[in-house]
């Protein structure tokens, strides 16, 4: 099965990457799309202070 | 004379650095004129394996934005290292970890558990995790391997400046441009786009001897707009944290939180800023020392905002 990958994928803020499938005709089989990040503001945002979240979370995304 | 080769990437990043780049506004057709980008995720469609394919050494100079989180930044890092005369560790997360650094208080399973798991917001009764290899009808599907600690950039490879800041200030930015196209940079392993004093010698708030008596929140109390934040009971790290950013927050009406990092001849700025509080305490006694210095919101992470990997602690034990 012919593979197309696409990583990365550009011009959006983030990380991100597909991997298509195609057919022995040429035809889309399946398609993935991934995103290969994870930074944990969930996790380590936990016991701050609250005024101090925002100034913090804001670096989630910054563009 | 020929163009300049750059390229800019991000790895563990919020994408605000690429954003400063821009934000030198109608510069940035000087930048054009003077270097041709042949990698910059961000504003342009090149793939890693156009990366891959260039001859080692290839590109003059790689702005380097992001920490080093997972294996897919490791390799980024080594990739872009060969290919690149010069890199530079642009922007906080790179030069000493930054905000994504404040994960080496927690390690990899405490991270997945909140993320995948208790968040409130997930949902996932499968209990599935993000796995390195995964196998599908069609064949497999790999992710990078996330790391239990985070890295600045120079515990992984060689780097030849740093710039400071999240994010640098387009005016530094520029002032590093110019330095790279004209050639003018400093010796290795300088800090560049950045000054040479702390942030404290740049903010123009009114400064009188310091005797603090009780540390105060912004959520609970307004910090008057003339004077020093420290010395109103304010937690500020100015005084352990480089200038060259125009004094942004202060200016703002918050306290710095120390993005520059450390000041010229200061190694650990968490630790410096510990000592640096603890001489403008002014109490009388072994107790009401205990009282003020339990005041101080959040220590580890007030004091270490920016700077987690890149300090001597590197992280929380494992």
């Amino acid at each position: 099965m012919k593979r197309i990958s696409i990583d990365p994928i550009t011009r959006l803020e983030g990380h991100g990457k597909i991997e298509i499938f195609l057919a022995d005709d040429g035809s889309v089989a399946n398609c993935y799309f991934q995103v290969p990040e994870l930074r944990g503001f969930e996790k380590f945002v936990e016991g701050m202070p609250a005024e101090e979240v925002p100034r913090v979370v804001s670096r989630i995304c910054g563009v | 004379m020929a163009k300049l080769k750059l390229a800019s990437y991000w790895a563990a990043a919020c994408g605000g650095c690429d954003t400063a780049i821009l934000d030198i506004h109608e510069k940035i057709l000087d930048l054009a004129a003077a270097a041709d980008i042949l990698f910059w995720p961000i504003a342009l469609d090149f793939k890693y394996q156009d990366v891959e394919a260039m001859p080692d050494g290839h590109l003059d100079v790689t702005l380097f934005h992001g920490a080093v989180r997972n294996s897919e930044n490791e390799h980024l890092a080594r990739l872009l290292r060969a290919k690149s005369k010069v890199l530079v560790a642009f922007g906080t997360c790179a030069h000493l970890g930054g905000i994504p650094g404040l994960a080496n208080l927690f390690d990899r399973r405490q991270i997945f558990q909140r993320v995948y798991h208790t968040s409130p917001s997930t949902v996932n009764s499968d209990g599935i995790e993000p796995q390195t290899r995964t196998t599908v009808p069609e064949g497999e599907l790999t992710l990078p391997e996330f790391y239990d600690t985070v890295r600045p950039l120079d515990h992984i490879v060689e780097v030849e400046y740093y710039v400071p800041g999240c994010p640098p200030t387009p005016k530094q930015i520029w002032n590093v441009v110019q330095a790279i196209v004209s050639g003018q940079l400093p010796p290795k392993g300088s800090v560049v786009g950045a000054s040479d004093k702390t942030q404290c010698d740049e903010c123009p708030r009114e400064k009188h001897e310091k005797k603090i008596t009780g540390f105060k929140r912004i959520a609970t109390a307004q910090p008057e707009q003339e004077t020093c934040y420290l010395e109103q009971g304010f937690l500020c790290v100015g005084p352990v944290t480089r200038g060259g950013c125009d004094t942004r927050c202060q200016l703002s009406g918050v306290a710095c939180r120390g993005c520059y990092g450390p000041p010229p001849g200061v190694i650990d700025q968490g630790a410096k800023a510990i000592s640096a509080i603890a001489s403008v305490i002014e109490a009388k006694n072994e107790a009401e020392v205990e009282r003020i210095i339990a005041e101080i919101p959040d220590p580890l992470r007030s004091f270490n905002r920016f700077g987690i990997p890149g300090s001597l602690l590197v992280r929380k034990n494992l």
